[in-house]
């Protein structure tokens, strides 16, 4: 629509009536060395290509003027209302508004603009420059411009427009033309008509005339390969209806089964791939650059009128629709209507994106290889210790077996040992009672030796036995008394047949622990089989049994008034056979300590003794709770 | 005395404790006639010689350390026979550990002593088998 009443201007060689008087000319006096520049418009002042065509204009004369410009623009709108009736007003009207202004330029946009110029241009402007601009060299035929005119037309090849075409569709056998039946229409046909003509021999040329868009629509639909279809201006069908030309691209574009190529850009963007296409923006820039020339003091009579060529122009979305390669296009194409492509658009978030995502991935790849290293580390942890654990099951099974080995080793040789010790004894016992009348008395006192060295090794084999059954005594924890237990043991003990008298204490009030009874039972009895030994040269001996609870056990003590023992002893007394005193002063083995040390901590408990020589010792046991 | 008294059976396979045992019976007075078994089998022998109408043993003495079958063996098979379980067994041993004094006397052995290694010891014990099981004791018939 808002191309029609533009295109059709220069169809327009209807009626152009002459205004009557022209009395004052619109000469501008001078007010200053602005220059002043009237813009003569056919259309009103909406029409889009118009207003395409004035930026063009006004952008050029601003950006190439050394001068500061003073524009003006008058839109006629000659077209919907023909000027016939009314020019002569118009032209007072223009004297009365621009009465007191002297122009240096007059452009005159398409026909009815240039030929109204140039009709009362010695009353309105005259020796002003004029400049027009037309769509078609042809509009100039017929026209008077006299002196000091001069400007530039669009140059529509149609031909080489569809020459382009066909390079960009190689193989193209039929070209449907559209058109409508308007005048405009008829005009641009017959132009294209006449142009195509030299290739009807080698090209089919369909043209599809006056249908309305419904008819147009289904007959794009179903077009044969290899053609292409040429829009011309369709803007009014065989039964009268009036179109906007980029209405009907827009309705039978999307559905067309062949790429449409047009005529000006001011269909681009519609539905057309594009062509060799008369621009608007080129044409105003063109005008305006002409203007230019004159302003700058260049006689419009030494510039020749020239065509704006047209310009190829492509719409990038229909060159993709179908398949046109923008390497194919003619040198200075125009493409436009790109569409940024996705990285080109959001290239800085695509970049961030992707450096974010890289990173995370690289993060997260760091943990799943981090991961990945625990689980073999901890795999391998696992492995080693279910290896460690078999191992020390293994090992400790092995160390069971030897300990038990060691134990009936033990135990065997202690038996063993006390068959033979038997008979030792026994036979020397008999020898003394039976035949000791056939000995003398150092064969006597031999046996006498024999015996007491039996006895010593028995003693020291039941030790032995003693010692090793803690070791293999299995503990059964008891809750233990502690006051009974003492007394029970020291009553053992006082029963033990002794021609000395030693006085007992027990100082024990109450108090329970965990223990195993047999070891804590020994250890007391030990302690005790100890005191009284050591006590046996003190005139009046004395022996304490004492406890007292601690926070974390009981400890319990037996103290004697012996001859105590040198404290740098105190702990290798535990140990076993060590023996601080000679066997004939005190017989022993040297194993009972060892043996309560054992016990005790065989129970978590703890034994040990200080002591101040000849003043006596006590010997401590703790027992935890 | 007279052919009413039943021997006693010594299971021994050390011939010093053997002597030694016999010679403190002798000491002691003992008239009960000794039988011997040097191990665990012969001790098992004497139930076929029983079964054949050889006096039965009044008390059986028992070492457990014996050759071929052990004495807890021994005393298992004698105290599980249906006939013989009622002849008293003394564990005679020198073997103080709490194990065997323990599977000793859950087999059923009658008591359980250790041997001594002092001789006035042994004699003693001696002396005290005899007294407590040939004089004290009634033993089944």
């Amino acid at each position: 629509m808002q191309t029609k009443g533009f295109e059709s201007i220069s169809l327009f060689g209807a009626a152009w009536l002459m205004l009557a008087l022209c009395t004052a000319p619109l000469v501008a006096q001078e007010t200053g060395t602005n220059k002043r520049i009237l813009i003569l418009f056919t259309h009103e002042s909406h029409l889009p290509a118009q207003i395409m065509v004035e930026e063009a204009m006004r952008s050029t004369l601003q950006s190439g003027s050394t001068e500061s410009l003073d524009i003006y623009s008058e839109y006629l709108d000659a077209v919907r209302t023909p000027l016939a009736d009314y020019e002569k007003n118009l032209v007072e009207q223009l004297q009365r508004k621009y009465g007191g202004k002297k122009f240096d330029l007059i452009f005159c946009v398409n026909p009815p603009a240039l030929k109204f110029a140039l009709k009362n241009r010695s009353t309105l402007f005259p020796n002003v420059p004029l400049v027009f601009l037309v769509l078609d060299q042809r509009n100039l035929d017929g026209l008077d411009l006299g002196s000091n005119v001069t400007g530039v037309w669009g140059e529509g090849n149609y031909r080489s427009n569809l020459d382009l075409a066909l390079t960009l569709q190689p193989g193209t056998k039929r070209v449907v033309v559209i058109s409508g039946v308007g005048e405009w229409d008829n005009y641009w046909r017959s132009r294209v008509k006449e142009e195509f003509r030299p290739l009807a021999e080698t090209i089919e040329f369909t043209y599809l005339t006056g249908l309305s868009i419904p008819e147009q629509k289904d007959a794009l639909k179903t077009l044969p390969p290899h053609t292409i279809v040429f829009f011309v201006s369709s803007t009014q069908d065989n039964a009268g209806s009036n179109y906007g030309n980029v209405e009907v691209l827009r309705q039978i574009s999307p559905t067309s089964s062949a790429p449409i190529y047009g005529t000006t850009d001011a269909h681009l963007g519609f539905g057309i791939v594009g062509g060799r296409l008369i621009s608007f923006d080129a044409f105003g820039v063109g005008g305006a650059q002409v203007g230019l020339r004159v302003l700058a003091g260049e006689r419009p009579d030494s510039i020749a009128p020239h065509g704006i060529a047209s310009v190829p122009m492509f719409d990038w979305r229909e060159l993709k629709r179908w398949g046109i390669s923008e390497d194919r296009l003619p040198p200075g194409s125009v493409v436009k209507f790109k569409q940024p492509s996705f990285w080109a658009e959001y290239r800085g978030r695509i970049i961030i994106a992707i450096s974010l995502l890289a990173l995370e991935s690289f993060v997260i790849a760091l943990l799943l290889i981090e991961r990945r290293r625990r689980q073999r580390a901890k795999e391998a942890l696992d492995q080693l210790n279910a290896q460690l654990e078999g191992r020390i099951t293994a090992r400790t099974a092995a160390l069971d077996a030897k300990t038990r080995e060691l134990e009936t080793f033990a135990y065997s040789v202690a038996h063993d040992l006390k068959a033979p010790l038997r008979g030792i004894d026994g036979y020397s016992r008999l020898l003394l009672e039976d035949h000791s009348e056939q000995l003398n008395e150092e064969g006597r006192s031999f046996l006498t030796t024999i015996q007491n060295s039996t006895e010593e090794m028995g003693q020291l084999i039941e030790d032995l036995l003693d010692y090793s059954r803690v070791e293999r005594r299995e503990l059964k924890p008891d809750r233990i008394e502690l006051k009974s237990i003492v007394q029970k043991v020291v009553e053992q003990e006082k029963r033990d047949p002794t021609d000395r008298k030693i006085d007992f204490v027990v100082n024990v009030n109450g108090g329970t622990v965990m223990a195993d009874v047999n070891g804590l039972t020994q250890a007391l009895k030990n302690y005790l089989d100890n005191a009284i030994k050591f006590t046996r040269n003190v005139e009046h001996a004395r022996i304490e049994v004492g406890a007292e609870e601690k926070t974390n056990g009981c400890v319990l003590w037996v103290r004697d008034n012996g001859i105590g023992f040198d404290m740098k002893y105190h702990d290798r007394i535990f140990n076993i056979f060590q023996r601080l005193n000679r066997s004939e002063d005190y017989s022993g083995t040297g194993v009972g300590l060892a043996i309560v040390r054992k016990a005790m901590e065989r129970m978590g408990g703890r034994a040990w003794a200080e002591s101040d020589p000849g003043k006596g010792a006590t010997f401590y046991l703790e027992i935890p709770k | 005395m007279n052919d009413s008294i039943g021997p006693i059976l010594i299971v021994e396979d050390r011939p010093i404790d053997l002597d030694l045992t016999k010679r403190a019976f002798v000491r002691r007075r003992l008239l009960n006639p000794i039988l011997e078994a040097r191990d665990g089998e012969e001790a098992l022998d004497y139930i076929d010689r029983w079964d054949a109408g050889e006096p039965v043993p009044v008390l059986i003495l028992l070492d457990l350390r014996l050759p071929k079958v052990n004495g807890l063996e021994v005393l298992q098979r004698l105290k599980l026979h249906p006939k013989y379980s009622a002849i008293p067994i003394i564990v005679l041993t020198t073997s103080g550990e709490d194990a065997d004094i323990h599977e000793a006397y859950r087999l059923g052995c009658n008591s359980y002593i250790v041997k001594p290694v002092d001789f006035d010891n042994f004699m003693e014990v001696a002396s005290q088998i005899e007294i407590y099981w040939c004089a004290l004791n009634t033993a089944p018939r």
